[in-house]
């Protein structure tokens, strides 16, 4: 089960706590908020450096995961894979 | 009915290279009415592609070659579900992910890791309760290699629900926006966000747990 408070749906005019901030987080990176709570949301990044260090910390964890690799599919495997679809849809 | 002037060329057959639309919409055709041919230039051409998505989601190479034989023998079994109403790539790839996720679901948990111990806290007039948060970005080349950092990215991927998972790599790893992971999924948009933040500051917090901060 998902908690839903993690993001928030109704999007405040004023952004007075971290728990709030970082509620928005989401919707700040992908340019979702209203222009009202985006400069409430800047706002109190201006104030808590907190805040900052977590937004920071959250954008590089997206950039980690979107920087694995992975390998392309093993020749043998395809080779496996490609005898096995022959012997099951003759 | 098939155009009698399509034949599977020897480029389609190797999977080399781009197939058009009209190729690719010939060959699904030629698929659906049990054309063995048409079917090897389609795993020719999306093998590489279906493997990929499948270990991204089920994290190891037998369980990904798993995946990849049973959608094949679904494109195979199953072509004339294919309609025609989205592209054959994004019907492929909800197959893949609906596989893989079932795949998921029947492992067993290795070890149950609580999600919330990983979630920031915060005090009741609502600031961080442990303060300062280290902004450990500034820095990071100065503490581990950037592959021990990918693995544990992968360790913490493991550890999230299956559902988890694909929200996070269809978002962040396959840059899927979501509207299209929700369709995919069959979860509300506003689900897939919930989620996606939720596993996100899951991986954040593993990430700065393994650095010695508080992860909280």
């Amino acid at each position: 089960m998902v908690k839903k408070a993690q993001v928030m749906r109704v999007n405040p005019k004023k952004v007075d706590t971290c728990k709030q901030a970082t509620s928005l987080i989401l919707d700040y990176l992908t340019g979702e908020l209203d222009s009202k709570t985006k400069r409430a949301f800047e706002e109190h990044l201006m104030v808590c450096p907190d805040c900052v260090s977590f937004l920071n910390s959250y954008k590089e964890t997206i950039k980690f995961t979107l920087s694995l690799s992975y390998e392309d599919i093993p020749s043998e495997m395809k080779k496996r894979i490609r005898r096995f679809l022959r012997d099951n849809i003759g | 009915m098939i155009p009698r002037r399509h034949r599977v060329t020897k480029k389609e057959l190797s999977g080399k290279g781009q197939l058009s639309g009209e190729d690719e919409r010939l060959l699904i055709q030629r698929v659906k009415a049990g054309d063995q041919k048409a079917f090897e230039a389609i795993f020719n051409h999306y093998v590489s592609r279906v493997y990929r998505q499948a270990f991204k989601l089920v994290g190891n190479e037998a369980d990904a070659e798993d995946v990849v034989q049973e959608v094949f023998l679904l494109v195979y079994r199953k072509a004339k579900l294919f309609l025609g109403k989205s592209e054959f790539s994004t019907w492929l790839y909800r197959l893949t992910a609906n596989v893989a996720l079932t795949k998921l679901r029947q492992r067993k948990k290795d070890k149950v890791v609580s999600l919330d111990d990983y979630m920031p806290k915060f005090r009741r007039d609502g600031h961080h309760l442990i303060r300062p948060v280290v902004d450990w970005t500034q820095d990071i080349d100065k503490f581990v290699a950037v592959k021990e950092f990918n693995q544990i990215i992968q360790q913490a991927m493991d550890q999230l629900s299956p559902m988890d998972k694909a929200v996070v790599m269809m978002s962040d790893m396959e840059d899927m926006p979501n509207p299209e992971i929700s369709e995919t999924l069959g979860i509300t948009v506003q689900a897939v966000k919930a989620r996606l933040h939720r596993a996100r500051l899951f991986l954040r917090g593993r990430l700065t747990d393994h650095l010695g901060y508080s992860p909280t």
